[in-house]
């Protein structure tokens, strides 16, 4: 097969199967989570009270099994997420809610890595370019 | 008596730790190997007498020793005995001081005779020594007598060896964690010699900062040792994960608990330092980062032991509080601030004038991974040193968890993959558009179609088909790649697949280890995005059908072993339509004896696509609450694990560089460039 060839079957091949992935994906989407993914993912961001360090979700304490069932209680009644926080904030402090995404602290918490990143990369392409110089003066 | 003995060769290793340094130092001008010989030999031996000594106390019950009386139990079994005598923090300590005295004896022994490099090397070598020798003396001692008994355990202690010694009569026994399952016998030591292991190529890094020798010589004599560092970690750090999964019982394998962050963090920091190793002896580049990502690492390894050992950080895995911490911290402290400073005093002689030809070419995409994998790091670490800054801060209480390092790590890993699947094959220097295009071609379309079958079989989550489509291309590039140059040689296929991988073990046993990566990178993603989980409560004769699969409730049942009393169900696993029996499995609950809580041991079937995990939740014999948990290719994150360190092991294993006879020939240049 001529490399022409050959690059015409991949293109090919790779347009079909994203094509395949697009629609699928765009077709399949679930809009609004279930009420069992809103208590999954709540528990997940909730420590437990007396467990050292684990979630609600993680933990196979008792104690954590009352509390995911109070979170589906909750859920079930209409509560929204951030009030349902709020109540564990309110009742363990605040540093019980290990999903920090609401809280004005965790602003830092991402842009710090997103800064380093970027300098990062940026230090990256001034390699490249410091680099270039050289070659192009004749020596 | 054990006691007395004990303390003598904790004793003896320190001073002969201290002996190293100074000869060391000494030898470093005309750097003779052979006059390092004494203190090496006394250090190795003092090491190992620690470490026996303790396991024969542990062995014959000698309670009036603390760590024995308040570790131990005289029913605790032999194997979770032996594992006493380094899983407990004091412990702990002693096995770290013993692993480094052996890599510190390994190294003498590979040195050159005339070896300037590595003779001050090892002066470095003996100077962490004095570190973990001098903690195991005073706040750290192994060896403490019992004064005082409360219970079963210690209530008090003393260092003075002759002190009237109390004598518990049965002992606490260990943490229940710690003697739940046979893996957390072997899981710390591993992570150990992976932690000791970079002090090998730190210290090398410190001699030739301080010898002005910047070159290449110490990485070229440290491959081997940060290889077998690297390989000990990863392996270390999947027994980890395995172990958590196997006996946790929460239903996971990572929770991104601080101390599992403080052994992810320098394996990232190692990885980017193995790759980037290779781009300074391939291409001449990057010497200054080379030196930055070993002193990160090695301090990144200190700073794991402070975080599990220090009790700073609310974790499951922090056993203990003690002076041992702040001991910890300060010598962490000497490390970054010693090193960087020796570092900023040489970096002069260490700049360079980089010479990178273009962004699309090998070394340009190791950067790109240099780049992510040290953001990686540094955003782990930030966040798990957040909740301490915002406290010193503010005062204020937060805590950083999965959700952020979940949400961070996506697409950090992601781009990973991404840089991965373009650089794998790429060539060095410029890689044109046509190469790149050649030989990424067949690959992206596989990677495409996986996908597409994927998406095929239902899946809609997006970060799952991402993970496949670029996992796969990575995984069709390599053997596209591979099987290109074996079909090249002309030769039988056997011969030939010798042949490629004996010529270059080290690219080759990258490239496995990528392929393992891969593999590692589509569990993850379908173990987080696809698993379904329930908590069904059964009475006996009950069934439930979760994920695909049908759960019977058999019947009750107990036994009564030395150590525990185990609480357990019999829980047939079925298919969906509850007629096929698959398997019976016994998930328990363990409680032992000390009046500890109970400890849930979680029981697994695992199938070609997916494992079916059970754990009890709670609920009694007549009506039990079982957590039930379906995680799809499950396996193939230990499979894929164990293919990244295969690969490790045969890049370590590559030929070594040409060495004129054996180790003891004088090498003209001093600082000779023998393959370590």
């Amino acid at each position: 097969m001529s490399e022409r060839a050959r690059s015409v079957v991949a293109i090919s091949i790779s347009l079909v199967a994203a094509a395949v992935i697009l629609v699928g994906l765009a077709g399949g989407g679930s809009p609004t989570p279930s009420e069992e993914a809103r208590v999954s993912e709540l528990a997940a961001s909730i420590k437990c009270p007396f467990c050292n360090g684990e979630s609600l979700a993680d933990s196979g304490s008792g104690v954590a099994a009352d509390y995911r069932a109070l979170i589906a209680e909750r859920v079930a009644s209409g509560a929204t997420d951030a009030e349902i926080r709020q109540e564990f904030a309110d009742n363990f402090g605040s540093s019980i809610i290990l999903d920090t995404s609401t809280s004005p602290w965790s602003v830092a918490l991402w842009v710090v890595p997103a800064v380093a990143l970027v300098i990062g990369g940026a230090v990256v392409i001034t390699m490249r370019r410091s680099a270039r110089e050289p070659h192009e003066v004749p020596r | 008596m054990i006691a007395l003995l004990g303390n003598l060769a904790i004793l003896t290793a320190f001073g002969a730790a201290i002996w190293l340094v100074a000869a060391g130092a000494m030898a470093s001008r005309d750097g003779v190997r052979s006059r390092l010989r004494t203190p090496v030999m006394v250090l190795v031996v003092a090491a190992l007498a620690v470490f026996v000594l303790l396991e024969i106390a542990i062995l014959t019950h000698d309670f009036s020793i603390a760590y024995v009386a308040d570790n131990t139990a005289t029913t605790t079994p032999f194997i979770f005995l032996l594992a006493s005598g380094w899983a407990a923090l004091e412990g702990s300590i002693v096995l770290w001081g013993v692993v480094l005295a052996v890599f510190t004896f390994l190294v003498w022994r590979r040195l050159l005779a005339v070896d300037q490099l590595g003779v001050l090397a090892l002066a470095v070598m003996g100077g962490v020594a004095v570190f973990w020798f001098g903690l195991m003396a005073t706040a750290g001692n192994p060896f403490s007598v019992c004064t005082a008994v409360s219970g079963e355990f210690c209530s008090a202690s003393s260092w003075w060896p002759l002190a009237d010694a109390v004598t518990p009569v049965v002992g606490r026994g260990p943490n229940p964690l710690l003697q739940n399952h046979i893996l957390m016998a072997i899981h710390p030591p591993m992570l150990y010699i992976g932690y000791v292991g970079f002090t090998v190529p730190f210290a090398f890094a410190i001699s030739a900062l301080i010898r002005g020798d910047v070159g290449r010589a110490w990485l070229d004599r440290t491959h081997r040792w940060s290889m077998v560092a690297w390989i000990f970690l990863t392996f270390g750090i999947l027994l980890g994960g395995w172990w958590s999964y196997e006996v946790l019982g929460w239903g996971g394998y990572w929770a991104w608990d601080p101390v599992e962050n403080a052994a992810f963090l320098p394996w990232l920091t190692a990885t980017a330092f193995i790759h980037s190793a290779v781009v300074q002896r391939k291409r001449g580049m990057l010497q200054s980062w080379n030196f930055v990502l070993v002193i990160a690492t090695f301090s990144l390894t200190i700073l794991g032991t402070f975080l599990t050992r220090s009790g700073v950080i609310a974790s499951v895995h922090a056993f203990t509080q003690s002076g041992v911490g702040p001991a910890l911290l300060m010598f962490l402290g000497l490390v970054v601030i010693g090193s960087l400073a020796l570092f900023g005093l040489r970096a002069r002689d260490v700049a360079q004038v980089p010479r990178l030809d273009s962004l699309v070419s090998r070394e340009g995409f190791i950067l790109a991974n240099n780049l992510l994998l040290t953001v990686f790091a540094f955003t782990v670490l930030f966040g798990t040193m957040y909740p301490l800054i915002v406290q010193a801060v503010s005062g204020s209480d937060v805590a950083v968890g999965r959700p952020f390092f979940d949400r961070a790590a996506v697409p950090l890993a992601l781009l990973l993959l991404l840089a991965l699947a373009a650089g794998a094959t790429a060539p060095w220097r410029i890689a044109t558009g046509t190469v790149l295009w050649r030989r990424l071609r067949a690959a992206i379309a596989v990677g495409l179609a996986a996908g597409a079958v994927t998406v095929a079989t239902g899946v809609r989550s997006l970060g799952v088909v991402i993970t496949i489509v670029l996992a796969v291309t990575i995984i069709a590039e390599i053997v596209v790649r591979f099987t290109g140059v074996v079909a090249a040689r002309g030769e039988g296929v056997v011969a030939a697949i010798g042949t490629v991988i004996g010529n270059d073990r080290g690219y080759w046993g990258g490239q496995l280890s990528h392929v393992g990566l891969a593999l590692v990178a589509i569990s993850l993603a379908t173990t987080n995005g696809l698993a379904v989980r329930d908590v069904v409560t059964l009475a006996p004769g009950d069934t439930a059908v979760v994920g695909g699969y049908c759960v019977e409730y058999l019947e009750p049942f107990t036994s009564v072993e030395p150590n525990r009393e185990v609480t357990g169900v019999r829980v047939a696993i079925l298919e969906e339509s509850c007629e096929d029996q698959l398997d019976v499995l016994e998930p328990r609950i363990n409680t032992y004896a000390g009046g500890t809580q109970p400890v849930g041991t979680p029981a697994v079937w695992t199938g070609i696509r997916d494992d079916v995990y059970i754990g009890i939740a709670g609920g009694t014999a007549a009506s039990v609450d079982l957590n039930v948990f379906v995680f799809p290719l499950q396996w193939m994150l230990w499979a894929g694990g164990l293919v990244v360190v295969a690969g490790g092991i045969l890049a370590a294993a590559r030929k070594p560089s040409r060495r004129v006879g054996t180790s003891d020939v004088v090498s003209v240049a001093g600082g000779g460039s023998g393959d370590v």
